[in-house]
């Protein structure tokens, strides 16, 4: 075998290390995107007995969006085993307590239920915040492209901008400004 | 006696009014004396021994800022326009996709509390005024303007209570929905 061809042969089965910045991501379509990496579906050479997945390390995963009602009306089920362990936790109680467990839940969901899926999900790193350890952020290689646009505050654009930014509504002539 | 009293209390009531009116109404608040509240601006001057006070109604801060959709070329202009169909309003000739995050434009359609103007004001055909409403909203709820809020609004997003504080996109395809469903209704039988 050629040098060339070994070291192809390592970068083809190396697992590369992504970073996904959560802050105003649906976890939910992001888990969709976030899976591909994991599983090593992105991949030309994936096969289910291949273990060619990727390392995914999510940041700002308390910054995640999710649309309309949905912190107060989805619910996450638990049972504890016993008679009337039940119990329904709204998401925004368990972002309360946990902030990964969202995107965690997410991801873990989009994933067929095999017994590869308990391994792939040990290749997940989500932290809460922007401060990651070293000895993880310095395998990074890639940046996964956020599915949204991050929304810019009206507050956070400099005052003069708004001012100058094209008008499309102007008051009648006698109106009061308020 | 009585229909007298009732009388006398209705004439009181109603000249009350007259005097509320002549207070309140838009068309006499314009002369108000405060200058940052008005388009309209009182001068005070004096001639001789004279002094004059006079109201000068000044242009709009928004007049060379202003883009209306008969004075820039959109590419699909329409010509054959017939003169039997009703002209449409600045936004729907405009044609342009608002998203609630574009709150440079939702801004223009909001008091400095952030309530959305009426109809009267902003001149909107019904569609449009519904949709630029809710999308004002929307981007209240995610907390986008929250520098055009009541004083006694807590102005950061995360300090709100319960589920207002975890961040919240919104799909402008609701806004026309008659009902949005329930995302635990799929799961009923
Ligand atoms: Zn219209």
């Amino acid at each position: 075998m050629s040098a060339f061809k070994r070291v192809q042969q390592w970068a083809t089965f190396a697992r590369t290390w992504h970073v996904f910045d959560c802050k105003w991501q649906d976890p939910y379509d992001s888990a969709q995107v976030i899976k591909k990496y994991l599983m090593g579906l992105h991949k030309p050479i994936y096969h289910p007995t291949n273990d060619c997945g990727d390392v995914v390390v999510c940041i700002n995963s308390r910054d995640i969006a999710l649309r309309g009602d949905e912190w107060r009306k989805r619910a996450y089920f638990h049972h504890t085993g016993y008679p009337g362990g039940a119990s329904w936790t709204l998401a925004w109680e368990l972002h309360n307590k946990d902030p990964t467990m969202i995107i965690r839940k997410a991801i873990y969901r989009s994933m067929k239920g095999n017994l590869q899926r308990r391994h792939t999900m040990e290749r997940l790193f989500i932290f809460p915040g922007e401060d990651v350890p070293q000895d993880i952020m310095q395998n990074v290689t890639n940046q996964i492209r956020q599915l949204r646009l991050v929304p810019t505050r009206l507050d956070h654009i400099p005052e003069e901008e708004v001012q100058k930014y094209p008008k499309v509504m102007d008051y009648p002539q006698d109106y009061v400004l308020k | 006696m009585s229909v007298s009293k009732i009388n006398m209390a209705a004439l009181v009531r109603s000249s009350f009014g007259l005097f509320k009116n002549s207070i309140l109404n838009t068309a006499i608040r314009s002369l108000s004396t405060s200058k940052p509240l008005n388009i309209k601006e009182i001068r005070e001057h004096k001639e001789g021994t004279k002094l004059v006070v006079e109201a000068v109604s000044l242009p709009s801060p928004r007049k060379d800022l202003l883009v209306r959709a008969d004075n820039i070329d959109l590419p699909s202009s329409n010509c054959e326009h017939e003169s039997s169909v009703k002209e449409p309003c600045y936004m729907c000739a405009l044609g342009l996709d608002v998203k609630h995050t574009d709150v440079l434009i939702l801004s223009q359609f909001v008091r400095s509390d952030g309530c959305m103007l009426p109809r009267r004001i902003t001149g909107l055909c019904r569609r449009q005024q519904k949709k630029i409403g809710k999308m004002v909203s929307m981007a209240q709820k995610a907390g986008l303007m929250i520098n055009l809020t009541p004083a006694w609004c807590k102005k950061d997003p995360k300090k709100r209570k319960d589920y207002k504080k975890f961040n919240t996109y919104f799909d402008e395809k609701t806004i026309f929905w008659k009902r949005i469903p329930d995302q635990n209704d799929k799961w009923k039988r």
